[in-house]
């Protein structure tokens, strides 16, 4: 039984005038849906490269399904979606699935069975003769995923899989993944799209400027951020605020008040003080008999949390070595 | 899943070789080729028909040959005229520009007692054929006249003046020489299809790789297999489409040349009766050989560059220098096909440049030892495994890199990755 999907130790990579990775470590446990995040440049697609053995690391060691190197041995046993979609343009559809799944290790026969299941499983039966020239942008990025999963790989790689779709093709994608999490595959996929990976991801990794800022499941890493103590609450008119007002202004109990993020529906979000717990504050709320319809710790959005350990500075940073990534 | 599994060359071979084969344009180059060769044999000679007529005027000092070499030209179907001697040659060139007549031809006094120039002047002076009728008629026409002036018996000179019954046959030391002619022709013939299968199947190659980096589908493909296994499949899926088409185009032209006379036959034109020199398995095995190995070695080349650049345009510009490189043994067809056994044709056919399109027709027209040949297969075979490798190292980098054309310092700088 596979433990690790893949294991990422001490991994860097230079370029001719930068470092696109540095001294990397990171492990995708087998069987979750693994979020690479970052801002532009940060070195998620040199990763996610190199466990393809796109390229080669200059240093540190990749493992995959705790067997293999990245090379020929690992290939059947992964799917990749790269960033730059594309598709031989004059080839029918369905030699295109049968020709990626011979590629990945399955037998012709078995290729063209998998490679027509596929096509209908995606709606595009239809097209199975037409060349992938005569298919649409989105139909195409149907094919692209059914190239990426049709030898069903224990290991699916996404990278920056949102990039260019449309709605319904994202929500195509989305199925695609949760299908394949439910089947027992591992999915490792990078992201700028926080919304997205919240959505999805078990386990997130964010990196910036090529090195890790923090990794784990995504619920440890909200439960820190959590820890902060911050407070969203609601009245239900200004006489019940007037009411809790005594509360809102004792400093042993809360340090700032600030009003609520746009789009939410509390009054006013609190800043616990040190060592003051939510229950406490609830229960003196509570005392005043001021009505309150809401009281609800803060968890942060992956965004917000994003934001706050990779700096704004940083995405910006981030945006010129783009091409290079 | 491992065990039996497919080398990934193999299977990205015949997915090129499919792409090829499957597409009409294939069907209809290879169907269509022989009906070009068949051209190439027709329309000269139908071409040839039309020109022979000639309207030529004839200025006469000598008041002797006029009318014998109007006879003669006569007999070629051409329309003579005698001119008066006073036509001045203002006159016969406007009569030129006019286009009523083709030229002109001025006889001098002495042309039989001395040693005066006979001047032909006209517009289809550069007629190859109408040079040589020019030359043989006057020749045959004024020796003639030289003969009666000396009083040689006309029975006697009719001998003497019979043209010389000469016949060239071509051979290396064997006992039965095939007609030179023939033999030239196959040589020609086969070097010519070579180059242009290499030339054509070649910078396929180049304008595929290409196409993978503009539709980018290079990115999904270098995650499932080498750039190696990439470059050598591509490479030789599509010389394999390339060999059935060649293959294709060999036994059609060996039965054009064939039946030649009868072809020939079908469009009223009679033929010459030559015969096609025997191909033995050994002139065979020599053609394919070479057209693998120097196959192999430009499209190595040609890949190479087609990494290296981005757009068919780049690729266009990019691949002069070793264009050029293919011509230098078009351009030398000649050296070997007039002394094949020479030094020039030697170090030619070492050369792996020019070796794999001028060593076949050294090889047929006989210039060749097989001591020759093995060396020369020898070194081809070295520079193109080394050439390979060297071209392997572009690929691998110069795939993934888009947009900027990558200086000569890169390039070299990739080798060493």
């Amino acid at each position: 039984m596979t433990t690790d999907a893949v294991r990422v130790t001490g991994v860097t990579k230079r370029f001719a005038d930068h470092v696109a990775v540095r001294d990397l470590s990171f492990t995708v446990p087998a069987g979750v849906v693994f979020g690479v995040l970052g801002p532009n440049g940060a070195g998620k697609s040199t990763t996610l490269r190199m466990v393809n053995d796109i390229i080669a690391p200059d240093g540190g060691e990749i493992r995959i399904l705790d067997k293999f190197a990245p090379g020929r041995d690992a290939a059947p046993h992964i799917g990749y979606l790269p960033e730059e979609r594309g598709l031989y343009p004059k080839m029918k559809v369905v030699d295109m699935l049968t020709f990626m799944a011979e590629l990945r290790g399955v037998s012709i026969r078995d290729a063209k069975l998998r490679a027509g299941k596929w096509l209908e499983r995606l709606g595009l039966t239809q097209w199975t003769r037409n060349k992938v020239q005569d298919l649409s942008k989105g139909m195409q990025q149907k094919v692209q995923f059914a190239a990426a999963v049709i030898h069903d790989p224990e290991l699916v790689i996404l990278d920056e899989p949102w990039s260019g779709l449309d709605p319904i093709n994202a929500e195509v994608l989305r199925e695609v993944v949760a299908e394949q999490k439910a089947a027992g595959r591992t999915i490792l996929f990078s992201t700028h799209q926080m919304e997205q990976a919240e959505k999805i991801c078990d386990h997130v990794c964010i990196i910036a400027r090529g090195a890790k800022v923090l990794d784990g499941p995504l619920v440890d890493v909200k439960r820190a951020a959590v820890k902060d103590g911050l407070v969203a609450l609601a009245f239900i008119d200004e006489a019940a605020r007037a009411a809790a007002e005594p509360v809102l202004a004792d400093r042993s109990l809360i340090l700032a008040r600030r009003p609520p993020r746009p789009g939410d529906t509390a009054d006013l979000e609190v800043e616990l003080a040190a060592g003051a717990a939510p229950e406490k504050l609830l229960r003196e709320l509570v005392a005043t008999g001021a009505a309150i319809t809401r009281f609800e710790v803060v968890v942060p959005t992956l965004h917000q949390i994003f934001v706050e350990r990779v700096g704004a500075e940083n995405a910006a940073v981030a945006a010129h070595t783009d091409g290079a990534a | 899943m491992s065990g039996g599994r497919r080398p990934d060359w193999l299977v990205i071979a015949r997915r090129e070789f499919l792409e090829r084969v499957r597409t009409i344009w294939f069907l209809a180059v290879t169907a269509l080729g022989p009906i070009g060769m068949i051209a190439i044999i027709v329309i000269p000679v139908l071409l040839a028909r039309v020109n022979n007529g000639a309207t030529v005027q004839i200025v006469d000092h000598t008041h002797a040959l006029g009318a014998p070499l109007a006879e003669e030209f006569g007999k070629l179907g051409w329309k003579t005229e005698i001119v008066a001697e006073t036509t001045d040659e203002p006159t016969l060139l406007g009569r030129i520009r006019d286009g009523s007549i083709n030229g002109f031809l001025t006889v001098p006094s002495d042309a039989i007692s001395g040693s005066g120039t006979i001047v032909y002047q006209g517009d289809n002076a550069t007629n190859q054929l109408v040079t040589i009728m020019m030359w043989r008629i006057n020749q045959q026409v004024v020796q003639h006249a030289r003969g009666v002036a000396a009083g040689v018996d006309p029975a006697k000179l009719e001998h003497i003046l019979t043209p010389v019954a000469i016949e060239s046959k071509h051979t290396t030391g064997e006992a039965s020489g095939s007609s030179a002619g023939a033999a030239f022709v196959l040589g020609y013939a086969v070097m010519f299809i070579l180059y242009m299968a290499i030339i054509l199947y070649a910078v396929n190659v180049m304008r595929s790789v290409v196409m993978e980096k503009t539709s980018r589908v290079v990115e999904l493909m270098v995650a499932a297999a080498k750039p190696q296994a990439l470059m050598m499949g591509k490479i030789i899926g599509v010389g394999a489409a390339g060999l059935v088409q060649i293959a294709a185009w060999m036994a059609m032209a060996v039965i054009t040349i064939t039946y030649r006379t009868q072809i020939l036959g079908l469009f009223g034109v009679a033929g010459d009766g030559f015969t096609l020199p025997p191909l033995a398995w050994t002139d065979a095995v020599v053609i394919v050989l070479y057209f693998l190995l120097g196959y192999f070695f430009y499209a190595a080349l040609y890949a190479a560059l087609g990494a290296m650049v981005s757009s068919d345009q780049e690729a266009q510009q990019a691949q002069l220098p070793v264009t050029l490189l293919l011509l230098i043994p078009m351009l030398s067809m000649q050296v070997v096909a007039n002394d094949p056994r020479g030094g020039a044709a030697e170090a030619l056919t070492q050369i792996p440049f020019s070796s794999p399109i001028l060593m076949p027709m050294r090889w047929l027209l006989g210039g060749s030892s097989g001591l020759d040949a093995a060396v020369s297969l020898g070194i081809l075979a070295i520079s193109t495994v080394f050439v390979t490798r060297l071209a392997g190292r572009i690929y691998r980098v110069g795939i993934l890199m888009y947009g900027k054309r990558p200086s000569v310092r890169e390039i070299l700088r990739w080798l060493t990755y």
